[in-house]
């Protein structure tokens, strides 16, 4: 009993003292209540990291092509690695080996490619969305050979040949050693279809730079670069991509100045 | 739902750029004709004109249709972009009451294929002409002449034949 009573006895007097250091207490910190303005703006703190890695994948229209046409075969492989927010380092590398009939000539265009440069990303994906329509730039380099398999010669003159064109030699002949390089400004888009998988295409135009070709018959077609055009340096190119992201890292966007100084 | 739209764009595409069809037609250059220029053998600076001159190719022993000729102191004449030599018949026939005086040309030649353009392709020059007359009783040409032994185009005087 004595242990409960002397507590009873003596707790009027430190109550009082306590309610006083509390109310000094109270005091003080409302003080510093109001310095601190109510932010009405409540910033998101949750930082959106977005996925870095390598894609890769292949070029559709060049595997079905390939398949439904006779006189062509070839392969791309495509690929990008994602650099900044937007800005990917974008390249291509191929093989075409492309046969055509001319009204008058038959020739075969066979060699490899390769092209390197950028892609901008000029879509604003919502969270969580990865799709993209990009502008870009490559530099392109190849190289081929070039064989002249028949011909016949173009006359006007139809004495000695009323029916048909005089045949010229049906032996092959095989240019080689021949190379070429261009500038290609690139628009495409690429959508993905489930996780980490894209279907993407891009449409190319080409400008020839560097075209060493044979004296007695000229580039008709590069590989990588396609048809060439008399008296014209542009060339028009186009892929259908499937690619395949391979996830490396994960990184939240680069927070812009004004965020910072807000933040101080 | 967008994704099959997107893979619907797509099929498109394919279907419009592989749809491209080439529009060339060749004007850019031609196999070139001999050119045949008939000169007085008394003085060998005057032209002389070919009475009644008809030239028909011979692919030995036929003998084809007249080569049609506008002027009568020159004509042009193809050659054969196949064959190392091409024969031709020329005939002259002073009065419709003289005999036709037939002699026998021929020109070897060596062929060279020139690309031109996409359109056109490969056209025929001809290098190292020379020409031999076949000899006979009653000649009317009296000499030949190479003066331009490549034939690259019909803008000038090739052989030079002196009757």
């Amino acid at each position: 009993m004595k242990l409960f009573r002397q507590p009873l006895k003596t707790q009027k007097q430190p109550m009082l003292k306590y309610i006083i250091s509390i109310l000094f207490l109270l005091c003080f910190f409302n003080g510093w209540a109001q310095d601190e303005p109510i932010d009405l703006n409540p910033q998101d703190t949750i930082v959106r990291k977005q996925t870095y890695g390598l894609r890769v994948g292949v070029d559709l229209s060049r595997l079905i092509i390939s398949q439904t046409s006779e006189g062509y075969s070839g392969l791309e492989f495509v690929g990008d690695y994602r650099l900044k927010q937007k800005l990917y380092l974008a390249g291509e590398l191929g093989n075409e080996k492309k046969t055509r009939q001319e009204d008058l000539y038959n020739f075969t265009t066979s060699g490899s490619y390769l092209k390197l440069g950028i892609d901008y990303n000029t879509y604003e994906n919502w969270y969580g969305m990865n799709n993209s329509i990009f502008i870009g730039g490559r530099y392109a380099i190849s190289s081929f050979s070039q064989t002249l398999n028949n011909f016949q010669y173009f006359d006007t003159n139809r004495y000695w040949n009323p029916d048909s064109f005089t045949n010229g030699s049906s032996e092959a002949v095989e240019f080689d050693g021949l190379t070429a390089s261009w500038l290609e400004f690139v628009f495409g888009l690429k959508a993905e279809l489930f996780t980490n998988l894209y279907l993407g295409g891009s449409v190319r135009i080409g400008f020839l730079v560097n075209n060493k070709e044979a004296e007695e018959f000229p580039n008709l077609f590069i590989p990588g670069f396609n048809k060439v055009t008399d008296e014209s340096k542009f060339g028009i190119g186009y892929n259908y991509s499937l690619t395949y992201l391979i996830p490396l890292y994960k990184k939240g966007p680069k927070k812009n100045k004004g965020e910072i100084e807000n933040e101080q | 739902m967008n994704k099959i739209k997107i893979a619907f764009i797509i099929l498109i595409g394919i279907i419009f750029f592989s749809a491209c069809e080439k529009d060339d037609i060749c004007v850019d250059g031609d196999t070139p004709l001999l050119v045949i220029r008939f000169y007085d053998v008394t003085d060998s600076t005057e032209f002389k004109d070919v009475s009644s001159l008809e030239v028909r190719g011979l692919i030995s022993p036929d003998t084809l249709d007249v080569i049609s000729n506008v002027a009568s102191d020159s004509i042009m004449i193809p050659l054969r972009g196949d064959a190392s030599n091409t024969s031709f018949v020329l005939s002259q026939q002073l009065t419709t009451d003289d005999p036709v005086n037939i002699d026998v040309l021929t020109f070897s030649h060596e062929t060279k294929e020139v690309f031109i353009s996409r359109a056109c392709g490969f056209v025929a020059n001809y290098e190292n002409l020379t020409a031999s007359l076949d000899t006979d009783t009653d000649n009317w040409i009296k000499n030949i002449e190479v003066i331009s032994s490549t034939v690259e185009n019909s803008e000038t005087a090739h052989v030079k034949i002196y009757h």
